[in-house]
């Protein structure tokens, strides 16, 4: 099992070159570069290529790659060129891990909600209540981001000035019980997002979980355990719930990275500070260096996101085998 | 390990987060629900200060962005220059009038030939630091803005006419030796030729003062915390949060009124924020100004609309067929109803464009210049076209996310279409690939805009439609224009020199290498705490005007 996590770790440096050799070569031929977007109006040609030269961008780019690589490998991700004085790490981590922090929290709950809703479809499978579940979900998965939020700021924020218009602060606020006591509760800035993160979301992993669930439902143990006359409870819960949840790891690897990378609609239009509005104002001013450090970070998470959920597969479902014939 | 015990550490562990975060909402929403949840007397949860968006007297909010850099000697966009009029300052600067009086400087000469410009610095000009500003820090300043290893993109255009400049920028001579320290609190600039706007260049940042031990001692990060000498000091800079800028009661002008100013730089829509009392002054967009511009509306009371030294126009490249045609260009420009198209797709919020400088300008003329709306002579125009039976296929580029085009420029194509039977196509492009074909040349006619830099006509009409200036983007040619151009620019009587200008501005504008469409607004909504608040035509230092009462 070790030979395997390291076997597999051991491919993540030649992703990484793979992922990061290409970015930097598709960037740089993209059309315009970061010193004509930093320019503003006044664009001497002659001034341009004076500047190209002095960052090294009129090299050849096997050139600049190795140069930027060696300086990587140091750990220095390069600087910024829409945010001049700050290297790339400084303004990339800060952001992501504003955008982590929203996704784990919204994650958590799209699970904690879709799975039951799942499970109690998959129970009422054949009555009204499942397609109600599910239609329901798939509803509100139906509304656009875009949509959602205008109406949530003007009631929450406007109308009833419960909470503030947009902006983060950090997952907890404090709550003081008699000046005293300091309990951490949801900070306000954190509703409004995580409606609009995770109400499209419930509807994924419900609908699998029902599935799943239906399939477990038939199989032979279930109807042993029925058979030998456990509650319906028992059977629910001992049974059918855990085993209907392993497609669900498979997911969570996936959406862990995704997550990451932030929701660029919900960054920006409730003016938070996270990686998915910054990384779209990057790419379209293209800045270089913070493409490509963006690129190989989320690289190295997915990489090591799948490992972790693959590695959890083998040791909840002993029939998958991990990176080994005996056992 | 089972299988089910596994799923059921997962379960649960799952199951007390889900538990904590109910729960405290539950708390929370039953505790009142809402934003204000403040700790016992002198606890907060904020560093210093407080809470930004709270009022407080003295204390100006305001919406803004990361500046690109806080460097005044490498920036050249707006939103960094905001800051950076305010932090540092210079041998002279623009007073909300745009008059150019002296700053660090107390008072300055010009030679009877108009080459050397001679500033004597005041006794008390400092760094925010209390070190007082020599004329050695002018010296050195201007050759680090103007230096080979900074490769500023703004250094050439506002430093340019000093005699030296050039060649330190390429790296081809050490130095500047147009800049000469006569004494600790004199400095002589000596520039080219006679341009009498050559004073106005150096109210930029380009040619502002930093501090050389800061700059020497931390090259790399020294603008987190820059030491200006302007009328405010960089007080905390949390990127994408806020950056807060404290009065500098020394400044050389007179104190700030304020004490504080603090531009929040997330949180959503700006007007909705000020709506929710988190912002003093926020701009309103054109899906609020009809409530804006209501008088019995909340916001009708606070709202103001100041007139921008900002142009927008078509560019036709008069290098590429059939633009390289007069006859094209001016039946285009006769075709448009900019007026009218203005007031449906823009609610008035910009002007129809009455030539090329702005009211306000120096040389601005108050008749209409440009191309008027008429179908006829739009038609009569384009017969005596060479292109007139054999139109080459047009595309007009824009910035834009591939969606629909804007929606004046959807208009202008209808009208282009019905009046001369012209089908012109949009191409839309992200701002990175339009710069480089722009750069390139590549573009046949384009919406683009310029903002004035400074206030005089040169910095427009020179800089755009002179044959030799590498800003002219649409290759715009005419001898007569440019003999113009040369003249006014050394012209040392005002009124000549202006005049001359109007003539050229006629001649180009007649000639419709631009199709002049709006000057721009800037529409705002102020709080009645606050007083004073202007929005100048350009970028000049203004905060330290503003008052706020509470």
């Amino acid at each position: 099992m070790s030979a395997y996590i390291v076997r597999r770790l051991a491919w993540l440096p030649v992703i990484l070159f793979v992922v990061s050799f290409s970015t930097f070569t598709i960037a740089r031929f993209g059309p315009g570069d970061p010193v004509s977007v930093a320019a503003g109006q006044i664009r001497d040609p002659e001034v341009l290529e004076r500047i190209r030269v002095e960052r090294g961008l009129d090299r050849p780019i096997p050139v600049q790659y190795i140069k930027w690589l060696t300086n990587a490998v140091q750990g220095d991700l390069g600087e910024s060129y829409l945010q001049q004085g700050f290297s790339v790490s400084e303004l990339i981590f800060p952001r992501m891990w504003i955008s982590a922090q929203l996704g784990f929290v919204a994650l958590v709950i799209v699970f904690a909600i879709g799975i039951p809703l799942g499970l109690i479809a998959a129970r009422f499978s054949g009555t009204w209540i499942d397609p109600m579940i599910i239609g329901t979900l798939l509803f509100l998965q139906a509304i656009p981001v875009l949509v959602l939020i205008p109406p949530l700021i003007w009631l929450f924020a406007l109308q009833l000035n419960w909470l503030p218009v947009g902006g983060w602060d950090g997952i907890f606020d404090v709550w003081w019980i008699g000046g005293v006591i300091a309990v951490p509760i949801p900070d306000p800035h954190l509703y409004i997002p995580l409606i609009a993160f995770t109400l499209p979301g419930f509807v994924g992993v419900a609908r699998l979980v029902r599935v799943s669930a239906l399939e477990v439902n038939l199989s032979d143990y279930v109807r042993t355990a029925r058979a030998k006359g456990l509650s319906e409870a028992a059977v629910q819960f001992r049974h059918i719930l855990p085993n209907s949840l392993l497609p669900l790891i498979t997911v969570v690897g996936f959406a862990l990275a995704s997550i990451i990378e932030g929701a660029l609609f919900v960054e920006t239009l409730l003016g938070i500070n996270g990686i998915g509005r910054f990384l779209f104002e990057a790419v379209t001013s293209r800045d270089y260096d913070v493409i490509l450090a963006a690129t190989v970070i989320f690289s190295t998470v997915f990489v090591v996101t799948n490992l972790l959920a693959e590695l959890c597969y083998g040791l909840v479902d002993p029939r998958v085998r991990i990176g080994s014939t005996r056992r | 390990m089972s299988q089910n015990r596994l799923l059921a550490i997962l379960l649960s562990v799952l199951a007390g987060l889900v538990l904590v975060v109910g729960g405290l909402s539950a708390v929370l929403l039953l505790s009142g629900g809402g934003g204000d949840t403040t700790g016992p007397d002198g606890i907060t949860t904020t560093g210093s200060g407080g809470n930004p968006t709270q009022p407080a007297s003295g204390r100006l909010r305001l919406s803004g962005t990361d500046p690109v850099t806080l460097d005044p000697h490498t920036a050249g966009d707006a939103s960094s220059a905001e800051y950076i009029v305010e932090i540092f300052s210079g041998l002279v600067t623009l007073t909300p009038d745009l008059d150019i009086v002296p700053d660090l400087a107390e008072s300055f000469d010009v030679s009877p030939d108009g080459l050397t410009y001679t500033f004597v610095l005041r006794e008390n000009a400092t760094f925010h630091t209390g070190r007082r500003v020599t004329a050695d820090d002018i010296k050195w300043s201007i050759e680090r803005a103007a230096s080979r290893e900074l490769a500023s993109p703004t250094a050439l255009a506002y430093l340019g006419d000093i005699i030296g400049v050039r060649e330190h920028f390429h790296g081809i001579a050490d130095g500047v030796p147009g800049v000469e320290v006569v004494d600790e609190r004199t400095v002589r600039i000596t520039i080219d030729a006679p341009k009498p706007y050559f004073l106005a260049k150096l109210t930029y940042p380009t040619a502002f003062v930093v501090d050389r031990q800061q700059v020497e001692s931390n090259p790399r990060n020294w603008t987190r915390r820059p030491n200006g000498t302007g009328a405010f000091k960089l007080a905390e800079w949390r990127l994408g949060e806020r950056i807060v800028l404290q009065a500098n009661a020394q400044y050389v002008l007179g104190a700030p009124k304020l004490s504080e100013v603090v531009y929040l730089l997330s949180g959503g829509s700006a007007l909705t924020r000020f709506e929710n009392d988190e912002l003093d002054v926020a701009f309103v967009s054109v899906n609020d100004i009809d409530r804006a511009r209501d008088p019995s509306s909340t916001l009708g009371p606070l709202y103001t609309a100041w007139p921008q030294f900002t142009i927008s126009y078509i560019a036709f490249n008069t290098n590429v067929p059939p633009f390289d045609d007069v006859h094209v260009r001016r039946a285009l420009g006769l075709a448009i109803d900019r007026a009218r198209i203005s007031e449906i797709t823009f609610s008035n919020m910009l002007t129809p464009a009455t030539g090329i400088l702005m009211p306000g300008m120096p040389g601005y003329q108050s008749e209409d210049l440009t191309l008027p709306f008429d179908p006829e002579a739009a038609v009569a125009e384009l017969a005596l076209s060479r292109y007139v039976d054999d139109m080459p296929p047009i595309i007009i580029s824009e910035v834009g996310a591939g969606a629909e085009a804007r929606t004046d420029t959807q208009a202008f194509l209808e009208q282009w279409r019905t009046i001369l039977g012209i089908n012109v196509e949009v191409q839309q492009t992200d701002f990175a690939t339009f710069l480089a074909d722009q750069d390139a040349g590549r573009l046949q006619a384009f919406n683009a805009g310029w903002i004035m830099d400074y206030p005089d006509p040169e910095d427009i009409l020179d800089l755009k439609f002179h044959s030799a200036s590498t800003l002219n983007d649409v290759s715009y040619s005419n001898p007569e224009v440019d003999a113009l151009l040369d003249r006014a620019r050394i012209e040392r009587d005002p009124a000549a020199r202006l005049s001359t200008y109007q003539e050229a501005e006629r001649l180009i504008v007649d000639e419709a290498a631009w199709l002049p469409l709006y000057f721009s607004l800037s529409h705002v909504v102020v709080q009645p705490q606050v007083t004073g608040w202007f929005e100048p035509p350009m970028v000049v230092p203004r905060l330290r005007f503003i008052e706020v009462s509470r």
